[in-house]
């Protein structure tokens, strides 16, 4: 199935399970059976050609799409069964910032952290505000925000109820120089305390980021293999498994 | 469990949205008070014509084609910014959303009556019907909720298709046909004649029934509608 | 599908059932003792017609619920098709309708509170037509118009109460409290022209349901040379 089967990730415990998941949009089938383990503390980066499955793969993690076959177990819990625990668990952060654009960046935070039920929201919220470097803009109505503020708005509404896994869906993507930077020291401040799932068009990042690679194509899983990959190698192998040769 | 602090937390975030930008409710407004003025136009046929047997008519065609307008609206924002997503993955019962989102339109169309009907009622109801408001508030109310519940519905599925607010008419209007005939005989009975709520008991029977049976279907349908 | 019986069996059925129905409408049944005379003879068609409308309507409601549940999109094929049925069988209704009206009250268009419900349901299933036609994705098409055959059927009969509400109109109640009863040779006539009916819906879905799947087929063999 794969050149680099490799399960035992230092021995932690899996984070995400996927085993044989398919997904069909009504007779075409866009997910293939895809297996794959992420242990806590990981940081799994997909590639992926466009239509390959990479985001659909996501949203089935992130329980906005139901499987076709297959089981998909996030922090313990069956997303199809047990959809509720899974949402708590996870935090996404996509190229769309999800964040309404006429209020302002509190109520838009104050909205979700009542979705969540968070008992701790103000202090949460001011320290996350803080943090993140939105204190000034905090009474401003996001519509005003430039999109690299809006980026980090968004971060902060994935993290807000502080979430065991996040899903990145090419987060770089649309960012300048300034907001990737932004991006990334944010990401090491909480790389710690997460598990990651990645899905992304820039190999740098990708690379620099996961402790395990994978490269999706055709709804299947064509490349799996452990970090520390150089960025010329991995190109080639990229080039290799997928054909349409589209890499950055 | 936590369902009620999130149904006030979705209609809050709607309503704080809207009254700070006003955009739909402003457009309703001069809409349906604009549409008492076509229908003034459109069936004043002589000098001093009677139009008391229209005016349930006039009233409702008038509510259903605002809701439309609103509507449109209510989702529109959610799908722009990919805000939907954000709410699906919020630990959230799918129903808590669909109640929520009907309580918020159904805010704003009491808001929009709250000023149309003193309006319509000067333009073209002669007799006082102050001492019929009760029983018209009922019939309101009842019809208010169908029309909500059944619109809110609708509007999330056609929100994800290709031609969105022109859809939602045409899937729309045909199934609140039942609320119209209703709601419209009451309201004029109520306007013309004053009828109380003796002979309008089997009309607002009726309305609630309409209601119960759509809250139900919704109730069963919406985590698809809004799904996938 | 079930293969108990094939869809030209079942058009044989219909179509021997229906001709004897009408046979018998004409020839067994006698002439109409009211106002409307011999003209009374399209109700053995024009009931018999707005049963299988109704029944097809019904087939698709249940079609839906289960495509809910399933998520197979064979219900979803049986579905559409039941619509597409209903729909040319309510417009037979409405024609038939408006020559029994002409024929009985002297005019082409009342509005009756069958016949009104009968147009409502037209513009409803109709509707659901344009939903299908403006999602592309697959499932997502299929989702959706099983919601709103879901809401339309349990419409219909709302729609239906409600119209009891306007002024007084004119059918004839047949069967049922108050209705005047059918005699015997009416009532067999009936009977015949309406399993026809309901046999040629059958076999109508039927057969198009299978055409369905064959297209469906054919998008699947094209995608898979296409690569």
């Amino acid at each position: 199935m794969s050149d680099g089967q490799d399960r035992q990730d230092g021995g932690a415990p899996l984070e995400i399970e996927v085993e044989g998941l398919r997904k069909t949009f009504g007779r075409r089938e866009v997910l293939k059976g895809l297996s794959f383990g992420v242990p806590r503390g990981g940081f799994l980066s997909i590639f992926g050609p466009n239509g390959a499955g990479k985001t659909t793969t996501l949203r089935v993690l992130a329980t906005l799409l139901t499987a076709s076959a297959g089981t998909v177990k996030v922090a313990g819990h069956d997303v199809r069964e047990d959809p509720m625990p899974v949402r708590r668990a996870i935090g996404l952060i996509s190229h769309n910032a999800m964040l309404y654009p006429d209020l302002t960046a509190q109520e838009n935070l104050r909205f979700y952290a009542d979705m969540y039920g968070l008992t701790d929201a103000d202090e949460r919220i001011s320290d996350l505000l803080e943090r993140l470097e939105l204190s000034a803009r905090r009474y401003d109505v996001v519509r005003t925000y430039s999109k690299g503020m809006r980026q980090r708005l968004a971060i902060a509404r994935a993290v807000l109820h502080r979430p065991r896994v996040l899903l990145l869906d090419e987060p770089h993507s649309g960012l300048d120089p300034r907001a990737v930077d932004i991006l990334d020291g944010l990401l090491a401040e909480i790389r710690d305390e997460h598990t990651f799932v990645m899905v992304t068009h820039n190999i740098a990042k990708g690379l620099e980021w996961g402790t395990k690679l994978m490269i999706i194509e055709g709804g299947r899983i064509a490349y799996e293999h452990a970090a520390g990959v150089d960025h010329d190698a991995f190109s080639a192998v990229y080039r290799e498994h997928v054909h349409d040769g589209s890499v950055l | 469990m936590g369902g009620w602090a999130q149904f006030k937390a979705i209609v809050r975030k709607d309503l704080i949205r809207e009254l700070r930008t006003r955009d739909m409710l402003v457009s309703m407004i001069l809409f349906v008070i604009l549409a008492m003025i076509i229908f003034h136009y459109a069936f004043t046929v002589e000098e001093g014509s009677d139009l008391t047997w229209f005016t349930g008519g006039m009233l409702w065609v008038t509510f259903i084609f605002a809701m439309l307008l609103g509507l449109n609206r209510s989702f529109a924002q959610e799908k722009d910014e990919r805000c939907l997503d954000g709410l699906l993955l919020c630990p959230v019962d799918r129903v808590t959303i669909f109640l929520a989102k009907t309580a918020g339109n159904l805010v704003f169309l009491l808001i929009i009556q709250a000023v149309a009907v003193p309006v319509f009622a000067l333009f073209f109801i002669e007799r006082s019907f102050l001492g019929d408001l009760l029983p018209f508030l009922v019939v309101l109310l009842l019809a208010d909720l169908g029309i909500c519940s059944l619109g809110t519905l609708l509007a999330t599925i056609s929100m994800n298709t290709r031609s969105r607010d022109l859809l939602l008419p045409i899937l729309f209007l045909p199934l609140i046909v039942p609320v119209l005939i209703a709601a419209t005989g009451a309201t004029t009975l109520i306007f013309a004649e004053g009828t109380g709520f003796g002979s309008l008991a089997m009309r607002m029977l009726f309305l609630l029934g309409f209601d119960a049976v759509f809250l139900v279907a919704a109730w069963g349908t919406y985590d698809f509608a809004i799904g996938e | 599908m079930k293969k108990l019986v094939s869809a030209p069996a079942l058009f044989v059925g219909a179509g021997v059932l229906l001709v004897i129905g009408a046979l018998l409408a004409f020839w067994y049944a006698p002439i109409d003792a009211s106002s409307m005379g011999f003209s009374q003879k399209i109700f053995y068609y024009h009931a018999p017609i707005a049963a299988a409308a109704i029944a097809a309507f019904g087939v698709a409601f249940v079609a839906a619920i289960v495509y809910l549940r399933t998520q197979d999109l064979l219900w979803d094929r049986l579905g559409y098709v039941s619509v597409r049925i209903g729909l040319l069988f309510s417009i037979l209704v409405m024609i038939t309708g408006m020559i029994w009206g002409k024929a009985a009250w002297g005019v082409w268009w009342a509005w009756e509170p069958r016949l009104t419900t009968f147009l409502l349901a037209c513009f409803l299933y109709a509707a659901y037509w344009v939903l299908r036609s403006v999602v592309d994705e697959e499932q997502r098409r299929a989702t959706y118009a099983a919601v709103f055959a879901v809401v339309a059927f349990v419409d219909v009969p709302i729609t239906f109460f409600a119209t009891r509400f306007l002024p007084e109109g004119l059918h004839p109640v047949v069967v049922g409290p108050g209705g005047g009863g059918m005699e015997g040779s009416v009532a067999l006539s009936f009977a015949v022209c309406l399993v026809g009916m309901l046999l040629l819906m059958a076999a109508l879905i039927r057969r198009d349901v299978e055409i369905e799947l064959i297209k469906d087929r054919v998008t699947d063999l094209k995608t898979s040379l296409g690569g």
